[in-house]
């Protein structure tokens, strides 16, 4: 509301110069971001000895792109890179197939137990992870897979799912609560199961919903740090957040600042392009849905 | 009906199997293990001891606990101050009916989408450095070399820098929830403040301020949550293991149970749940207190 009115507005010198502090506040604000990413940016092209003698911003042995082809080759980049989109990828998928009927189903239908379903979804929601690592652990490692690549693979995959099932329903649930029941009454009408109505008529609708919440999941996904820390067990399998770590505590000792800053870079991108296209859907995600409760 | 009920069950089901094993199973299994001495993670029930409370006793009387305890409610604290302020202000200048609202909105908030590995490196590797740090270059542009002169990453400096890298990440997910709260309120209040007299910062103390009552609640418990779970950015910063100026309950717990152990005696995965009981019964004291304190209820807007 307030946005359009602002956008529309005419230039105003009186009305401006008042919120002139705001502007200087907020500018200030960015500027310091700005200047953070602006200069890692930067130093991933220079090299270490510019860095060091101060002149990552001048440029004076020219622009490295060498930086990232070394980074992603003999640094390892390349294989967490490519673990982390394939657990993000397969986990938002999945998370969509076994969240969102479970959503439409509580959303939609009255039974026993639906509204203590939704209260322990929520409360699981602030659960930190130390109330769950320590029996998932014993009863991973209990089962001896943790040796086996695929198996491993598989079980990440898994609790990458599990931790974001609450939230991922909530989310949706607000979402099919807010979609008209019209539609499945005139679906009944014309003699289509409801399960057939879920798949064709709601799911399709709640497109939106489920764009936005999977940008989230992705995010979370790729982010993640703590569980994969404990149970990712090699280095072949290790998501970008544990094996940049591990990656900047050698690089201490090789003393590569311009490679550490670009594996920091390639780290930090995909989620930050996502961003750049997509921050309008995020915000109103974020203030509209997934806070009810 | 009856085709109802096989559809309720089939679409609740995987649902629910995650829940169970993820969640219910979990919580359930650290409550038992916060109450017995287990020497290994891993080791069958037959092979624990009961001790009652023994291990929560234990805890509070390691000290190293009780550190990690004290920078873990430091951190929730102070930091807690400085966010939620600095996000308040923000929220009322983005709703003030700046120009470039979306814009700004969105640079603040674009570091929580980053991975915290790479915003803390940034951090300490950049802004931190005591070579070509930021801070250092800034400083000394401006003449306050005292400041400059700070090393930052030093063990009297470390928890401040830490700190205050974290809450920089953390302003805008807590601005975005308090400026749609305030954007919640109808302008009407605002026109009829403003026709009675009343001031920007009135408007704001009379206003806006009550009205928000329960954004408050949300952001509170959203930022005690996020804290319980402090982990990844005490990683980053300490230098040693059991690095006693950022150590949190989760790095101890972490050391206690899955750690080289040169600076833990002996292993006990009871006491390793127990850390987890204690953080979950602050996140649940800080969620009634609010709740009681906070009454938002008896006002409808």
């Amino acid at each position: 509301m307030s946005r359009r009115k602002s956008e529309m507005r005419k230039f105003n010198w009186k009305h401006e110069l008042k919120l002139a502090p705001g502007y200087l506040i907020l500018s200030i604000w960015i500027l310091f971001t700005f200047v953070l990413l602006g200069w890692v940016f930067a130093a991933s092209l220079s090299t270490t000895k510019d860095i060091f003698s101060g002149n990552a911003l001048k440029f004076p042995t020219g622009i490295h792109f060498e930086n990232y082809i070394k980074a992603w080759t003999s640094q390892n980049v390349s294989v967490i890179f490519g673990n982390s989109l394939f657990y993000s990828v397969v986990a938002c998928l999945a998370l969509i197939l076994v969240c969102a009927p479970a959503a439409y189903v509580l959303s939609r239908f009255k039974f026993i137990a639906n509204r203590f379903i939704q209260t322990s979804f929520v409360s699981a929601m602030g659960v930190p992870a130390v109330m769950i690592v320590l029996p998932l652990f014993s009863l991973i490692a209990g089962m001896n897979i943790l040796n086996n690549v695929m198996a491993n693979r598989f079980t990440l995959i898994f609790l990458y799912i599990g931790i974001n099932v609450p939230y991922t329903t909530i989310f949706l649930l607000s979402f099919f609560s807010n979609l008209s029941s019209a539609y499945e009454q005139a679906a009944a009408i014309d003699g289509c199961s409801p399960m057939k109505t879920f798949w064709l008529i709601m799911f399709p609708m709640a497109q939106p919903g489920i764009i936005t919440v999977s940008i989230f999941n992705f995010i979370n996904v790729w982010n993640e740090y703590f569980m994969s820390l404990i149970f990712a067990n090699s280095d072949r399998l290790r998501p970008v957040a544990v094996g940049l770590y591990s990656m900047i505590n050698a690089m201490k000792y090789t003393g590569d600042w311009a490679g550490m800053f670009a594996s920091v870079v390639i780290v930090f991108l995909p989620t930050f392009i996502l961003y750049l296209f997509l921050s309008e859907r995020i915000i109103a995600g974020i203030t509209g849905g997934g806070l009810k409760g | 009906m009856k085709k109802n009920k096989t559809m309720i069950v089939c679409f609740l089901l995987p649902a629910l199997v995650f829940f169970i094993l993820i969640f219910l199973y979990p919580i359930c299994r650290t409550i038992l293990m916060s109450f017995f001495k287990i020497e290994g993670v891993t080791d069958a029930v037959s092979k624990w001891s009961f001790v009652g409370l023994g291990n929560f006793n234990k805890l509070f009387h390691t000290s190293l606990f009780v550190t990690s305890l004290w920078n873990i409610f430091r951190i929730w604290f102070i930091g807690g101050l400085a966010v939620m302020a600095l996000a308040l202000l923000f929220a009322v200048i983005l709703t003030s009916g700046i120009r470039f609202k979306s814009f700004f909105r969105a640079a603040i908030y674009m570091p929580n989408v980053v991975s915290a590995v790479a915003l803390a490196t940034m951090w300490l590797q950049y802004v931190y450095n005591p070579r070509f740090g930021l801070f250092k270059s800034f400083f000394e542009t401006i003449h306050l070399d005292k400041l400059a002169a700070i090393q930052w990453t030093d063990n009297e400096h470390k928890f401040w820098a830490l700190l205050i890298a974290y809450c920089f990440g953390m302003v805008g997910y807590h601005m975005l929830i308090f400026a749609s709260g305030i954007e919640r309120i109808s302008s009407e209040y605002f026109e009829a403040a403003t026709l009675d007299g009343a001031g920007k910062v009135k408007q704001f103390l009379h206003v806006t301020l009550p009205l928000i009552k329960g954004v408050f609640k949300t952001n509170i418990t959203m930022w005690s949550v996020t804290s319980a779970g402090f982990f990844v950015w005490s990683q980053l910063f300490s230098t040693v293991t059991a690095d006693t100026k950022t150590i949190t309950p989760m790095v101890y717990m972490y050391m206690q149970v899955f750690g080289a152990g040169n600076s833990v005696t002996e292993h006990n995965a009871g006491m390793g749940a127990a850390v987890g009981i204690i953080l979950s019964l602050c996140v649940v004291l800080v969620f009634t207190l609010c709740n009681q304190l906070i009454r938002d209820d008896d006002l409808e807007f």
